[in-house]
């Protein structure tokens, strides 16, 4: 399998704080990587590091070839490549549904408009949102914004997508609709990174789960191998108090 | 980067904006006028007439002067100050500004001949009676204008005379301080307190005034030699030829004259000629509020005197007496309103009327019922005792079906009208004219009956010179308009009463009707102001609020030093230096109205950048993160997703901002622009009006801006609903 995603020595430090300490792993075409671990652990901050929305203090990251740590690499042409969700949605609320979707594809100059709304009529239609086409974010439930959030992403076409708890804030009736969604994805041969605390969900779709503890990736393997016999004393604490809820 | 070149698109269209204005005023100075200063409100040497046209003793006399010296003047309205850092900043060419040539100012200016000999007097409130002389100030309190002659005298004579000294900025405070009695004297120019009083303030002056400084015209010291020259030459000529002295009569009342070179073949016999006068028949002799005689017959007489070259002593001894003692060749003549008659004739020689008489019917102001005799059938028509106006009315009483009211004296017939008693009264012409003119509330609706013609007069045979002389003067008078006006500083004439220059400003209709025009233009000024500069602000203000927020350092520093630096110096600092200093240090000329933009651009631009940025912060960070891990660039971001987002929540800022703005333009009435605040102290220079000047500019201010407030409030709902 061809290597979608190279991380070599990352580190993240705000001030004195390490928040990543010199993490190595790769990622392969058509992977889906859940990362789990406790809150603070540094999970959103390493997803953050993959598009740069964080700037690493030092390490590097390649994706697709490109090294996102060298100053000359145009961000914006990696960026559109990779799909980010986030766990607020961060829909823009003085457009439409329609609009939210569109404006990078039209705003790029990657499609004219007509072609841009029919594509975004498709995504649409694949998270079962058709008939909110005109809506404004505000008159949305939680489930349809990040199911607007999940299209607007893949609008962009892009081959990586970034998933940072999409289900966390979402009322637990919700939350299926969006997982839904990102089986379908999975099965579609997307690269996924996700950060959730589903651990249904990672089961059933990751192909590879890391445990993340204070900056560290502690333990990754398969699922089984994770949930069902963890080797990691704190693998091992922190499922127990997730699992056992 | 797309973003950068927003910024560069932005700032070009600033800078053509800006050098716009800068460039009108160049062409403007590519005239070959010169241009000079004057101060507003400095009457009677300058100030804005009802009709609002700059007039006064330094205009007319700089206009005259120019005449006659072939060049031209451009005469700007600017105020004393602004005049004075204008010419030294080489803006303008000189300035005539009542301003007192001093030692102190000749080190920076070049002064022409003095043109006027100035001085200060102490004025009181008409009715004060306790204050005599200087000795009678003690343990009072008197004012003056900070920074004035007058401030000098009393502050150094304050221990001498034992009083309290206040120093007010503005003249209009001054008397306002007068009559509502927190000041017993003030202390101002000579010719201005003159002024107020010919303009009816009731004040009096009860002594001598003090000899104080010259004023002269000035130019920046070492330039324009040729135009102090100039004026050197016509002033010399105007004061040879009268015509200085014709200036200076028409605003101050003359008394200060020199003397006169006419050409008539009649010479005086005698080195003083004394002529009895009655004290008591106003408006052809009385006693001044301040003692001194006036009225048509003294002034009439006066000035052909002087137009004559002889030299008169007016004697008020009363009607009878002054009979008596010109046939008892105690004196040599009279003039006291006397009408011509036959029988007169046997015992005096009379000049040609100088005046006709008649008698002519008033009604109160407010009626309007009566505009000719038939509408006064069933009415009540008075007329005083004894009287030819009594023997009118009786002898048309059947004609015209009224009831006749005689009465003493001329008070009890205005108090009759004023009550409701009578309906019309019957009296001399001139008497209603002058009463009238004085603001009894009466007005005259037809036209004057004929009457007997007034003449001077000496006794039979004697004095034939003096006859001849004051026929020759009174005839010159005539000529050359001086007989008109002083008749009309008296009369109030039924015929000219719509071209009468007094209407009342003492009432919020008149000051509205005479001066709506000036307010109108001054909250045009207002308004042009503030929606110009705002829209500049709004380009500044985005292009440093966006520089405040970038990821570039640089930018962030510029936009902090620029935010710094115009939130930390006053707006009227800011106005001055960006008006006088800018000329001084870059060596063109920027108009007011220019000046004034580019002060409230940069000053709103500072205050909007700080709104802006808050906006922008204000938007969730979530926002950006989005766009940009679609993709967008920086400058998209902001386009796109942040600025829309942030202006709705900026949108209550900038109408406060605009507000500020707009108010703000009060305070450019410091650099002499002639907004709506400096139309309003204009006029009160002129009316002393102040109180309900300020009512009504404020009443404007909050019309306009709770107008404008209401719309925007309108436009806001609109957008944040379209949202
Ligand atoms: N902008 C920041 N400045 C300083 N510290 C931060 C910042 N963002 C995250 N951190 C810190 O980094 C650590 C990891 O955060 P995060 O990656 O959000 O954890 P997780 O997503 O696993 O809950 C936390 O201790 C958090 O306080
Ligand atoms: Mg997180």
């Amino acid at each position: 399998m061809a290597e979608k995603v190279i991380v070599e020595n990352l580190v993240k430090k705000y001030g004195e704080n390490t928040v990543l300490n010199s993490i190595n792993t790769s990622i392969a075409d058509g992977e889906v990587v859940c990362i789990i671990g406790p809150s603070g652990s540094g999970k959103s901050t390493f997803l953050r590091c993959l598009n740069r929305l964080e700037e690493p203090t030092s390490g590097s990251i390649l994706i697709d070839g490109f090294d996102l740590t060298n100053k000359k690499t145009d961000i914006n042409l990696v960026r559109q490549n990779i799909g980010m969700v986030f766990q607020h949605f961060n829909l823009f609320p003085h457009l439409s549904v329609l609009e939210n979707i569109t404006l990078a594809p039209t705003d790029l100059n990657k499609i004219d408009r007509a072609e841009a709304q029919k594509k975004a009529m498709d995504l649409l239609t694949m998270v079962g949102l058709v008939e909110k086409k005109d809506a404004y974010p505000e008159s949305l439930s939680g489930g349809q914004k990040q199911r607007v959030a999940i299209a607007r992403a893949l609008a962009m076409n892009p081959d990586i997508m970034l998933f940072d708890e999409p289900t966390s804030a979402l009322d637990p009736e919700m939350v299926g609709d969006v997982l839904n969604v990102m089986k379908k994805l999975a099965k579609d041969g997307m690269t996924m990174v996700i950060v959730t605390h589903e651990m249904g969900f990672a089961k059933e779709v990751a192909d590879r789960v890391i445990f993340t503890d204070g900056g560290n990736f502690i333990e990754e393997g398969t699922p089984q191998a994770i949930f069902e016999n963890p080797q990691n004393e704190r693998t091992k604490s922190f499922l127990d108090k997730v699992l056992n809820i | 980067m797309k973003n950068k070149s927003i910024y560069l698109a932005l700032l070009g269209a600033l800078i053509v904006f800006t050098t716009a204005f800068v460039g009108g005023s160049q062409a403007e100075a590519a005239d070959k006028k010169y241009t000079i200063g004057t101060d507003l409100t400095f009457a009677p040497f300058e100030f804005k007439d009802s009709s609002n046209k700059t007039v006064g003793i330094d205009i007319d006399l700089l206009n005259a002067i120019a005449k006659d010296q072939n060049f031209d003047v451009d005469i700007k309205s600017i105020g004393f100050d602004s005049a004075i850092q204008q010419v030294q900043a080489g803006q303008i060419d000189g300035m005539i500004a009542g301003m007192t040539i001093t030692d102190e100012r000749k080190k920076s200016f070049d002064f022409s001949d003095p043109y006027f000999d100035s001085g200060i007097v102490m004025a009181i409130s008409g009715e004060n009676k306790e204050i005599k002389e200087y000795k009678d100030l003690k343990g009072k309190t008197v004012g003056a204008k900070v920074g004035t002659e007058s401030a000098t005298f009393i502050e150094k004579n304050k221990e001498k005379y034992g009083y309290n000294v206040k120093l007010l900025d503005t003249a209009d405070t001054m008397y306002d301080m007068l009559y509502s009695g927190n000041l017993d004297a003030i202390f101002d120019d000579y010719p201005v307190i003159g002024y107020a009083i010919t303009q009816g303030k009731d004040l009096k002056m009860v002594t001598d005034y003090e000899r104080g400084g010259q004023y002269g015209f000035a130019v920046k010291k070492g330039t324009n030699p040729e135009l102090i020259k100039k004026f050197n030459a016509g002033l010399k000529k105007l004061k040879a030829n009268g015509t200085y002295d014709k200036i200076l009569a028409k605003y101050i009342k003359s008394e200060t004259t020199t003397k006169n070179t006419t050409e008539t073949s009649i010479k005086p016999v005698k080195d003083e000629y004394v002529i009895g006068t009655d004290i008591t028949f106003a408006p052809f002799e009385f006693s001044a509020t301040n003692g001194e005689y006036q009225g048509i017959d003294i002034e009439l007489l006066n000035a052909i005197a002087k137009n004559q070259g002889f030299t008169v002593k007016i004697q008020p001894i009363g009607f009878d007496t002054a009979v008596q003692q010109v046939q008892a060749n105690q004196i040599d003549g009279m003039i006291a309103g006397m009408t011509i008659t036959d029988e007169r004739k046997k015992s005096f020689d009379f000049s040609s009327p100088y005046f006709d008489s008649g008698i002519v019917m008033a009604v109160a102001k407010k009626n309007k019922e009566i505009s000719t005799y038939k509408d006064l059938k069933g009415k009540t028509v008075g007329a005083k005792v004894g009287t030819e106006s009594a023997d009118f009315i009786q002898k048309n009483k059947d004609k015209y079906g009224y009831k006749v009211k005689l009465v003493d004296t001329t008070d009890t017939m205005y108090q009759m009208i004023a009550s409701g008693n009578m309906d019309a009264i019957f009296d001399d012409y001139p008497v209603i004219g002058y009463a009238v003119k004085q603001g009894q509330p009466l007005k005259m609706v037809t036209e004057k009956e004929k009457g007997g013609s007034y003449g001077f007069a000496v006794k039979k045979g004697t004095n034939p010179e003096l006859i001849a002389m004051f026929n020759q003067g009174l005839k010159e008078l005539k000529a050359n308009g001086d007989y008109d006006k002083i008749l009309n500083k008296y009369i109030d004439s039924a015929k000219k009463k719509d071209t009468a220059a007094t209407v009342d400003e003492s009432t919020f209709g008149g000051l509205l009707k005479n001066n709506y025009p000036s307010l109108l233009s001054g909250l045009g000024k207002t308004l042009s102001l503030t929606f110009i500069s705002f829209a500049i602000a709004v380009v500044i203000g985005v292009l440093f609020g966006l520089m405040n927020v970038s990821n570039i350092k640089l930018l962030r520093f510029i936009a902090t030093v620029y935010i710094d630096i115009i939130r930390g110096i006053p707006l009227l600092v800011l106005a001055m230096f960006i008006f006088i200093g800018i000329p001084n240090l870059a060596g063109f000329k920027i108009n007011e109205m220019t000046a004034g933009i580019i002060t409230l651009s940069l000053n709103a631009g500072a205050y909007i950048a700080e709104i802006v940025r808050g906006g922008i912060k204000a938007v969730p960070v979530g926002q950006t993160e989005a766009a940009r891990s679609l993709g967008l660039s920086y400058g998209k971001t902001m386009q796109k997703i942040i600025l829309p987002q942030a202006f709705k929540i900026m949108i209550p800022s900038f109408i406060n901002q605009f507000v500020i703005s707009l108010k703000d333009t009060t305070i450019l009435s410091a650099i002499g622009l002639v907004e709506l605040l400096q139309s309003g102290k204009i006029i009160i220079a002129r009316n002393l009006q102040s109180f309900k000047v300020y009512l009504i500019i404020s009443i404007i201010y909050i019309v306009v801006i709770t107008t404008l407030t209401k719309l925007s409030g309108v436009i806001e709902r609109r957008i944040s609903k379209n949202g």
